[in-house]
């Protein structure tokens, strides 16, 4: 029965049946892929296989005993049965075994219908129980923090979870605790689970033991109408079904997407549906009267926005100005950049919101350079300045994989990254040694032979060795102190080493904001100068559609001049954000999962949008605004159906196919203006200026939306701010205490967490938490400023501070 | 009756004479010599191995491969090998490895040695079962005295190798005793036997090339090399018996294998307690199939006892004299198992508890006759179906305690009818 490795593939019978398959198949692909069913636990396609379950039995000619099909390399001339008696009477002892602790709670169960145990007892399974002892008992569901729940009366112990940890995610966020009988999956003294993919365990448990808390007792699955279309959260576009009940999305499922997300998502995706179905929604246009936003049709909102985008652009064109484009889709971008750039003709637009002014942000094309696909088969990572898994984690997925067989991960950041342990390189710098570090590291390259400074030779090492190297740039080192030499030094070494530089910037669908017209056009400002334009009187309309400016905007004080300086201000909104509460007039808009369309994500890939729900109220797509606006100022956009909108999006930009990627724009070798490196800003007066703050960006935020979905809310906790242990003895700052943090420019109260996360000297804070206003704290043109940190010990021992 | 001489002992000899656990006596003894002379390649690696094959070493771990084979197995180029050392004896009863590494630690150390010399390892790992307190201190101060000789560490006999000794304590579990699951362990995780392929001499601890072998099956090494191959088989070849339960003198004992089980028990042992008849025995640990009168006369090897649908295990026989009742010795060895699962595979985590369920409800007057047959077919819902070979020696036990000592079931059953 041994294989020739010469032969290229194996033949074996099955059940009667030849089936021929590549060396290295299993005996249950080989008979899956023949389709003849046999039925699995703890198998799964996209883990090594286990063989803990034991339901997949074969009998097979001149083997003694059963086989696991799952563990079992078919052979050439293996004679396999999946019907002999014996596999049968095997199976039902199987199933028996699982049954006999397994409550018979499938009708309130949420995986009722769609149980693969359900579904195997019924096709495999013994009439009847002979099991007339007490089922084991469990104190009922546990909580695993704010989204998992485990019944461990119904796990079956498959460990397909506690792998999916092990070997996808690489988080180890579930274990395996106690034996025998009394095993159990669990964290650590139950504590709440540490993941940003937990998601997925839910959707590969075989039963319904692990559930989500959200979606507990919501419906029964063939109540459900799935919708497939494209998470809008990190900008990787991972495709998903949203499942749909009463007009509510009410759970967000993987969508199988091989070259995209495969079948994962991270858990932003899977639990980030609920602000869709808020009742804050804006459900009618609102007009600024007497100082008040107020109630008005349609027809008197977009008649006075056209009235006065028609006087703007009488006076001069340039004096309209428009920002936003992440929350659009592709469709939406286009329709947009026709109505400013043609209609009105002003070359003002900007997707680039949450740039700064001077920042390497500004100055390349944002995007990931090769595909995921060819990301997995590289061999060195280098991430400088961005955190993975706080901003794209299905990138991770794709890299652990890669480093699961060998690739190098190094990691260069202001911060220590969860994934650290899976790095063979980690460097630690305060956030203004950033761009000195990654040059060391370049020089180094560049060098060669002259032996690296002590601390970058197993950096040096791996990239010099290296045949597959991807420099990955995140938006805190393109943002940071010396963005721009950052930038500079990532393209010294991709360039050395043969690789591929990524500018891992953008989110929702900025790319598609930036293929579709949405960036400045010819003598165009961007962002930050549109708003520092606006802020001089330049302007009389800044025209904000899928962005909310107020907290985006990295200088708190930059928007709020501009929002003074500006005549008029126009907003699509879904909520009454910090933008649109300083609007005069408020246009209520859809939000991407009710829109149909494309948007394209960091690869530059486009992908499709299916309207999930209908709006709530009168709200209205962005693009059919845009239209109504156009048509008032004469221009008449007709595109009819979705995909006469598609077609106009590939005449406009030729190379967008549906699913394809159409590459980015190239990084330039030549690359300018910039804050000097290692600059600060003068901190607050009087205070020590030795601690610098930076922000930084976590996947599980409180904005306008992610403060609208329970599991991301609650996954995000409360406010705070990362100081070293060796800062916070140094002030008397308790693990937990409330501080307040001050600059020159502002204060903020918030929660401190003591952790050798962040470098000493530096403090970090979490963006994207709408409730402390971070970028009130820093002033352009500076990204990171001294800082003063003061604990608060009257409201660490539960008073008001 | 006839006096019985018990042969001279070649293996256990080290344990049982005094001062052994000294570097010097154990010396002039003749010890070490073996290990020097594979150090100072006097003794080829194919020599050591070839010597192994002719001996017909087979593991004494309880799955008794072929040791020559498994140690050719090693894949000689490979950059990093190990050799680890399974002392974990975690099986009911077996009593061997324990007396071995209190009596006679240098020569594990020697078999470690030449085993590490052989195939190309630089590190060795001692698993010890962690209640092996005493074992482990003798075994620390004997790699003291070796290491001070220059035998372990650098240069090992002033030759240009190096053979490092680890001694490493298990955290309490049988199933650390099997050799995947202790690998696992030995990494610092949970002890879950592994898939094999590979096997650890492909794949082994942190996925390298992995010799492993039982304390035992090491002791016998030098042993084979000193005396060669031919004069070693002429002692039987040796095994060591641990022999407890029912019998007048509980111990180990160095018996040519194929001894006969009266013999072991009736000449070996000193006999049953007077007045007292032969019920069963387990021939190789809980986890060989127990025997009756009927087999008393059987070899004990390696094939005779298969044929029985038994083993020889790791050799351990445990005497059951007609004082017990079979359905509690089967319940509480059931039991065991059922503690010692490790939980990975549905049949044995799941048929353990539940067997063990329905044999407590038995023995506690709440059977029901149908209990017999629900006993039989949850052995065979377990038969060759379980991972590993712990949940697949429940079965074969179970099984014969209902075909031998059915009565006993019965007036279980018969009280608990009755009582109703
Ligand atoms: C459940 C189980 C427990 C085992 N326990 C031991 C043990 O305690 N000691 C031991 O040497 N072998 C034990 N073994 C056997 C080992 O897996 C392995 O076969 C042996 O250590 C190899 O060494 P050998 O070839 O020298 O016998 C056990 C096997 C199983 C399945
Ligand atoms: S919780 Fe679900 S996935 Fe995890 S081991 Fe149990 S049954 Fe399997
Ligand atoms: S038979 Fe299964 S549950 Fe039992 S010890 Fe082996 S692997 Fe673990
Ligand atoms: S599916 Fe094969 S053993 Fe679980």
């Amino acid at each position: 029965m041994a294989t020739d490795p010469a032969v290229r593939t194996v033949t074996l019978t099955i059940d009667g049946r030849a089936v021929t398959v590549p060396p290295g198949t299993t005996v249950y692909q080989a008979a899956r892929a023949a389709g003849i069913e046999i039925p699995i636990f703890c198998y799964h396609d996209r883990m090594p296989p286990l063989g803990a379950c034991r339901m997949c039995l074969v009998k097979v000619d001149r083997m003694g005993k059963l086989q696991t099909s799952c563990t079992l390399p078919a052979a050439d001339g293996m004679v396999v049965s999946t019907t002999d008696p014996e596999v049968v009477a095997g199976q039902e002892a199987i199933l028996e075994f699982l049954l006999i602790n397994h409550p018979l709670d499938c009708p309130i169960c949420d995986k009722g219908g769609e149980c693969p145990l359900q579904d195997q007892t019924f096709r495999w399974g013994p009439g009847r129980s002979r099991f007339v002892e007490a089922k084991r008992d469990f104190a009922k569901p546990v909580s695993l923090g704010p989204v998992l729940t485990l019944d461990r009366e119904r796990c079956i112990l498959c460990w397909r979870c506690v792998r999916f940890g092990e070997i996808i995610a690489g988080d180890d966020a579930l274990k395996g605790f106690e034996r025998g009988f009394t095993s159990e999956i669990n964290t650590p003294f139950t504590l709440p689970v540490e993941s940003k993919f937990i998601g997925n365990t839910i959707a590969i448990c075989p039963v319904g033991a692990l559930t989500s808390r959200t979606y507990r007792f919501r419906a029964r699955p063939w109540d459900n109408e799935p919708v497939p279309s494209t998470c809008t959260h990190c900008g990787l576009g991972c495709a998903v079904w949203f499942d749909v009940r009463g007009g509510e999305i009410v759970r967000t499922r993987a969508r199988e997407a091989p070259a995209v997300n495969d079948i994962w998502l991270c858990d932003l995706g899977f639990f980030g549906h609920d602000y869709v179905a808020s009742g804050e929604r804006l459900t009618a246009p609102l007009v600024r009267r007497d100082g008040r936003l107020t109630q008005a049709s349609w027809e008197e909102a977009l008649d006075l926005v056209a009235s006065r985008l028609r006087a703007a652009r009488d006076r001069a064109p340039g004096r309209v100005a428009f920002l936003g484009g992440r929350r659009l889709s592709n469709e939406d971008a286009l329709v947009a950049a026709r109505l400013f750039g043609e209609v009105i003709g002003t070359p003002h637009r900007d997707h680039r919101v949450d740039a700064p002014p001077g920042g390497a942000s500004l100055e390349v094309a944002w995007g990931l350079r090769a595909p995921l696909e060819e990301i997995a088969r590289g061999d060195v990572f280098l991430l400088v300045g961005c955190d993975v898994t706080e901003e794209y984690p299905i990138l991770w997925l794709r890299m652990k994989a890669a480093v699961d067989r060998g690739a190098a991960l190094l990691l260069l950041h202001a911060r220590r990254l969860e994934v650290r342990r899976h790095a063979r390189w980690e460097r630690l710098v305060r956030a203004d040694r950033l761009a000195a570090e990654t040059g060391a590291l370049a020089d180094a390259l560049e060098r060669g032979a002259a032996g690296p400074p002590p601390g970058l030779e197993a950096a040096v090492a791996a990239i010099a060795a290296g045949r597959r190297v991807h420099v990955v740039v995140g938006r805190f080192a393109l943002d940071g102190p010396g963005g721009s030499a950052v930038l500079a030094a990532a393209v010294r070494i991709a360039e050395h080493s043969g690789g591929v530089l990524h500018v891992a910037r953008g989110k929702g669908n900025d790319i598609g904001a930036q293929r579709f017209g949405l960036l400045p056009g010819a003598g165009g400002w961007p962002a930050p100068e549109i708003l520092r334009r606006a802020a001089a009187g330049d302007l009389d309309v800044l025209y904000v559609a899928g962005s909310d400016p107020a907290t985006a905007v990295t200088d708190r004080s930059a928007w709020d001049a501009a929002r003074r300086g500006v005549g008029f201000l126009v907003v699509h909104e879904a909520f009454l954000s910090a933008t649109a509460e300083a609007a005069d007039v408020v246009l209520p808009s859809l939000v991407l999962p009710e829109k149909d369309g494309t948007v394209t994500n960091l690869e530059g890939r486009t992908l499709p949008l299916r309207a999930a729900v209908r709006g709530p109220g009168a709200a209205r797509g962005d693009r059919e605004i845009f239209s109504l606006i156009a048509a008032r100022l004469g221009a008449l956009f007709t595109y009819g159906t979705g995909d006469e909108l598609f077609e106009a999006l590939r005449a406009a930009t030729p190379g967008v196919e549906a699913g394809a990627i159409l590459p980015v724009a190239p990084v330039p070798a030549r690359l300018a203006g910039d804050v000097p490196a290692g600059a600060v800003a003068a901190g607050a007066g009087g205070g020590s200026a030795e601690l610098i703050l930076a922000t930084i960006d976590h996947l599980f935020t409180q904005g306008a939306t992610t403060g609208r979905c329970r599991g991301i809310t609650a996954l995000a906790g409360a406010p705070h701010c990362l100081i070293h242990p060796d800062d916070a003895a140094r002030l008397g700052v308790e693990p937990g205490a409330l501080v307040e943090l001050a600059t020159g420019h502002g204060a903020v109260v918030l929660q401190a967490r003591v952790t050798d996360v962040t470098a000493p000297g530096q403090v970090l804070l979490p963006r994207g938490f709408d409730a402390v206003s971070a970028y009130a704290l820093v002033r352009w043109p500076h990204a990171v400023v001294a800082v003063t940190v003061r604990p608060l010990v009257a409201a660490a021992a539960g008073g008001a501070p | 009756m006839t006096t019985f001489a018990m042969p001279e002992s070649i293996v256990l000899r080290w344990a049982q004479t005094p001062g052994m656990t000294e570097l010097e006596p154990y010396r002039r003894a003749g010890g070490y010599e073996a290990a020097r002379r594979v150090a100072a390649g006097e003794l080829a690696p194919e020599a050591v191995i070839e010597a192994l094959v002719a001996s017909g070493l087979r593991g004494k771990g309880g799955a008794g491969f072929p040791t020559g084979q498994k140690w050719k197995f090693i894949p000689r180029q490979a950059p990093v090998t190990y050799v680890v050392v399974n002392g974990d004896e975690g099986e009911p009863c077996t009593f061997k490895d324990r007396t071995l590494l209190e009596g006679a630690p240098h020569l594990l150390i020697e078999g470690v040695l030449i085993a590490a010399l052989t195939v190309g390892a630089r590190k060795a790992y001692v698993y010890l079962r962690r209640e092996f307190y005493r074992a482990r201190r003798t075994l620390e101060a004997a790699l003291e005295q070796a290491r001070a000789a220059g035998l372990v560490g650098r240069g090992v006999f002033g030759s240009a190798r190096d053979v490092e000794i680890v001694v490493h304590s298990g955290a309490g579990a049988y199933i650390a005793g099997e050799e995947t699951a202790l690998l696992e362990s030995l990494e610092g995780r949970r002890a879950l036997p592994r898939l094999r392929p590979p096997f650890p001499a492909q794949a082994g601890l942190y996925q390298r090339p992995t010799l492993l072998n039982n304390v035992e099956t090491l002791c016998h090494v030098p042993v084979i090399l000193t005396l060669g191959p031919e004069r070693y088989k002429d002692y039987g070849p040796p095994a060591l018996f641990s022999v407890s339960g029912h019998v007048v003198r509980p111990g180990v004992y160095e018996a040519p294998l194929g001894v006969k089980l009266r013999s072991l028990i009736f000449d070996y042992a000193g006999g049953l307690r007077p007045g007292r008849r032969f019920k069963a025995a387990f021939p190789g640990g809980s986890s060989s199939m127990p025997l009756v009168a009927d087999h008393l006369d059987v070899p004990m090897d390696y094939d005779s006892l298969r044929v029985l649908g038994s083993m020889l295990g790791s050799a351990a026989v445990i005497v059951i004299d007609d004082s017990a009742d079979m359905v509690e010795i089967i319940a509480r060895t059931v039991e065991f198992y059922r503690e010692e699962s490790c939980g990975k595979c549905t049949p044995c985590r799941e048929g353990t508890i539940w067997a063990t369920q329905v044999l407590e409800r038995i023995l506690h007057g709440r059977g029901r006759p149908e209990d017999l047959a629900l006993l039989e077919g949850i052995a065979r819902g377990m038969t060759g179906t379980c991972f590993c070979p712990l949940g697949e020696s429940v079965p074969p036990s179970l099984v014969a305690s209902l075909r031998h000592f059915r009565d006993e079931y019965e007036r279980y059953i018969a009280g608990a009818t009755r009582g109703h």
